[in-house]
Parts: structure tokens; sequence; C-alpha cells
């Protein structure tokens, strides 16, 4: 009896082995996503999407009696950025003028981006301890396709997608550990890289390696992305530079990133799925 | 030999109440945070199921539920859970079988046994892709253990009734 279970169980196990290897072989010939995982979530998507819808309901519900003095100062906070902005606003019409002119002058073509969006519903945090991701409403069948970078409404960036169904989409956020973006910080124009980290992404941070022999970051530096490559588009906000610190080799340094995005409350993306750079 | 109608009729009371738990998870479990942590539900199912169901049965129930899980959930590689779980089950059912009897102490340390395992085997796969934060790592499985199981008092009645009433009905 006992040798019998235990020929069951190497059995099993054998076959989990098998599905197991299988999976990969369907993962790593993929490029979307492999046929099973497809299947699976078109067949959950409906489900995914009630528990959103509930999840979504309950969250307002608890958020008239829980947010009030929290949206008071949030109120008050975003009037005092408007007036800064407006300030900002009325800089940059007279500074764009001037570039006109000044392109105008040099005989250089206006520089234009176009970002072409889909938005989609986020279906699923799967902000795990281990992992930083989201399945949202919308795939292929949408245009959608791996390596699209998703943004929130604000325009600043979320993460990227890296598996595709027909009517779902995986997108893995900057603060993941497997997320690697290349980024600039705007006000030296130094080129680093975003990558996220398993120490800092509890923290909801991020960190930007890469930074060269002599960096020139400050806490409160602007991050956005660097677009070489062209994999990503340029100039989407990534976060500010919390701190810069000095890696465990005691030589390199790098920044620990707070991103501009949240992942609380998140309902609403927009994937981009095509964008031209003229410049 | 039991019936053909009690054995589909008692899997598909399980796979419902397996369902609800796993919505639980992602509607209630994954909202909660304590010191930045989340409890992780999915090891706990096929653990405190196999300790009533035995060994072969539950092996067999967590290689399915295993796949599905490797299909909906992000995981180390592709096939994790479907490794793991059957692993799990067994420990659990051998557990229940030989040590203790089925009670919630059984199931507290089976439990606790299928959350440290699969987090021990997660933090393999990542020493073996050359993972840095190994110490990190292990205070983050140890959390998630700690944090998953008081979920066991709902865990532990939901399939315990399945198997009394399923087993006095017959």
């Amino acid at each position: 009896m006992k040798r019998s279970s235990n020929r069951f169980f190497l059995m099993l196990l054998a076959l989990a082995a098998a599905v197991a290897v299988l999976m990969s072989v369907m993962t790593y010939f993929s490029t979307t996503s492999a046929a099973l995982p497809n299947l699976a979530g078109i067949i959950v998507s409906p489900f995914r999407s009630a528990s959103a819808a509930i999840a979504e309901t309950f969250g307002r519900w608890t958020g008239y009696f829980t947010e009030v003095d929290a949206l008071r100062e949030e109120n008050r906070q975003l009037k005092l950025q408007i007036a800064e902005m407006e300030e900002t606003v009325r800089q940059a019409t007279f500074d764009r003028e001037e570039n006109a002119h000044l392109r105008n002058l040099a005989d250089l073509r206006e520089q234009r981006r176009d970002l072409h969006f889909e938005s989609a519903r986020v279906l699923v945090q799967d902000s795990s301890n281990w992992y930083s991701q989201l399945t949202i409403n919308k795939g292929t069948a949408h245009d959608l396709t791996v390596g699209d970078a998703v943004v929130t409404e604000e325009g600043d960036l979320l993460g990227v997608v890296t598996e595709a169904g027909l009517n779902w989409a995986t997108v893995r956020t900057i603060l993941d550990s497997e997320s690697s973006i290349g980024a600039l910080v705007f006000r030296s124009g130094g080129s680093a890289l975003a990558q996220g980290d398993f120490s800092l992404m509890s923290r909801g941070c991020l960190s930007l390696n890469y930074l060269g022999t002599e960096p020139d970051v400050v806490a409160g530096d602007l991050i956005v992305t660097s677009g070489l490559g062209g994999y990503y588009p340029s100039q989407l906000v990534i976060g500010y530079v919390e701190e810069v610190r000095t890696g465990d080799d005691g030589l390199a340094q790098y920044a620990v990133l707070r991103p501009e995005m949240t992942l609380d409350g998140l309902t609403q993306v927009y994937v981009v799925t095509s964008f031209d750079i003229v410049d | 030999m039991l019936p053909k109608s009690y054995v589909v009729f008692k899997w598909a009371v399980y796979t419902i109440a397996t369902l609800f738990l796993c919505a639980l998870q992602s509607l209630v479990f994954s909202h909660i945070h304590v010191f930045r942590l989340t409890p992780f539900l999915y090891p706990l199912l096929p653990a405190v199921l196999s300790i009533f169901e035995g060994s072969r049965r539950g092996s067999l129930f967590a290689f399915f539920f295993g796949i599905a899980c490797d299909l909906l959930l992000p995981a180390p590689f592709p096939g994790f859970f479907t490794l793991i779980f059957p692993v799990v089950a067994a420990a659990s059912a051998t557990v229940a079988e030989r040590l203790l009897s089925r009670g919630f102490l059984c199931a507290g340390i089976v439990s606790c046994l299928s959350l440290l395992l699969t987090g021990a085997f997660r933090i393999f796969i990542q020493l073996l892709s050359g993972g840095q934060y190994m110490g990190l790592m292990a205070r983050i499985a140890l959390g998630e253990a700690v944090l998953t199981l008081p979920a066991l008092l709902l865990v532990l009645p939901v399939y315990r009734t399945i198997y009394r009433r399923c087993a006095s009905d017959y």
C-alpha cells in the first residue's frame, strides 16, 4: 500500500515537472501570451471584472466616510499647486514662443510627440509581497502588444505590458524588481536606468542606477523616461529623487526614486499603443 | 466503492469552496497590509484539504490547483505552483495520517509548513537565478506565513464542513 502510494506521488511529481516544462516552453516561444494562460485569462476575465467592480464599489462607499479629511487637505494643497502651475504655464508660454522663434531662425523642424492611447480598467492588482503587477481588461484584440508603456490618468509612467492575452494584459509596474527603463534626469539631462529593486519595492520606491562617474543628481530631481532606443516614449514622468546613496561597493552611486504614480485606488490606466517622435 | 455521483458532488463542492476562498484572497486579503506585507492564502488550501482527503486525492487536487495558480498568478517560473503544491499536500497528509489527529493543531502545523515550504522554494529559485536579498526574502516569507495563518480560522471550517457533510451523507 505504502509502495503504491509512493509510486503514485512520484508519478504525480513527474507529471507536474512535465507540465512545468511545457508551460516554460510555451512561454518561451510566445511573443504575447502562451495559449493556456491566454485561455485561462479569457475564462476568468468576467469574474475578474465582477470582482474589480465589487472592490471599486466597496472602496467608494468606505471612501465617503474615511477620506473626507484627507480630501480637504488635498484640496488645499491642490489650490496652492494650481497657483504655482499657473505661474509656470505663463513662463512656459513665453518660452514656447521664444523656442518657436529660435527654431525658425535655426531652420529646425518643430519637435512633436504623438502618443496614441488605449484606455483600460484595472481588474486585479497583484501587488503581493514578491511582485508588483496589474491585470487590465484590454489585450491583443485592442492592439496592445508586449512592451507597450502604461501611464496613469496624469500621464505618469506606471509600467510596461509584459503579457497580452486576447482581452486581458499583465502590466509589470516600475516598482517590480524585474522592471528596467531608460531614464533621464530632467534638470541635468544625465541618462540613467530606473530599475525596480526588491528591497525598495515594499516602500513603494525604485532605484536609479548607472548614474555615471560624476553623477549630477540631487534629492528632488525630476526623472523622466529617456526614450533612448525608441522602446518607450520620452518625457513620461517616472518620479522624483528621494535620496542619493552609495552602493555596496562603496564607489558607484544610485538614487532612490519615489514614483509619481500611486497604485492605491488605481482603477483606470492608459496604454501607449504607438507613438511618434518627430525631431 | 463509493458511487460516482458522490465523488463528483463532493469535488464540485470542494471546487466551489476553493473558488470562494480565492475570491476572498482577491477581494479582501490582497487589500490587507500589515508592516507592508500581504497575506497569501493559496498554499494553505491544498494543505488543509489534504488533511481530510489524504495523500493521493489531496496531491491530485493540489496538482490541478497548482496549474490554475500558475496560469493566473505571477510566479518565479511557469509551473512553480504545479510543482510545489503536490509536495505541500503530500507533506500535510503525512502529518495528519501519522503524527497528529485532524484537528486545529494539525491544520495549524501543516499550514505553517505549506507557507514556509512555498517561501523556501521561492527563495531557492531566486538563489539559483543569482538573486540578492536572501535575508530580506526570508523575512518576507516568514512575515507572510505569520500574517496568513489567522486565515486558517476560515479555511479549516469550510473544508471540514464539506468533508463531514459529505461523509455523513454517504
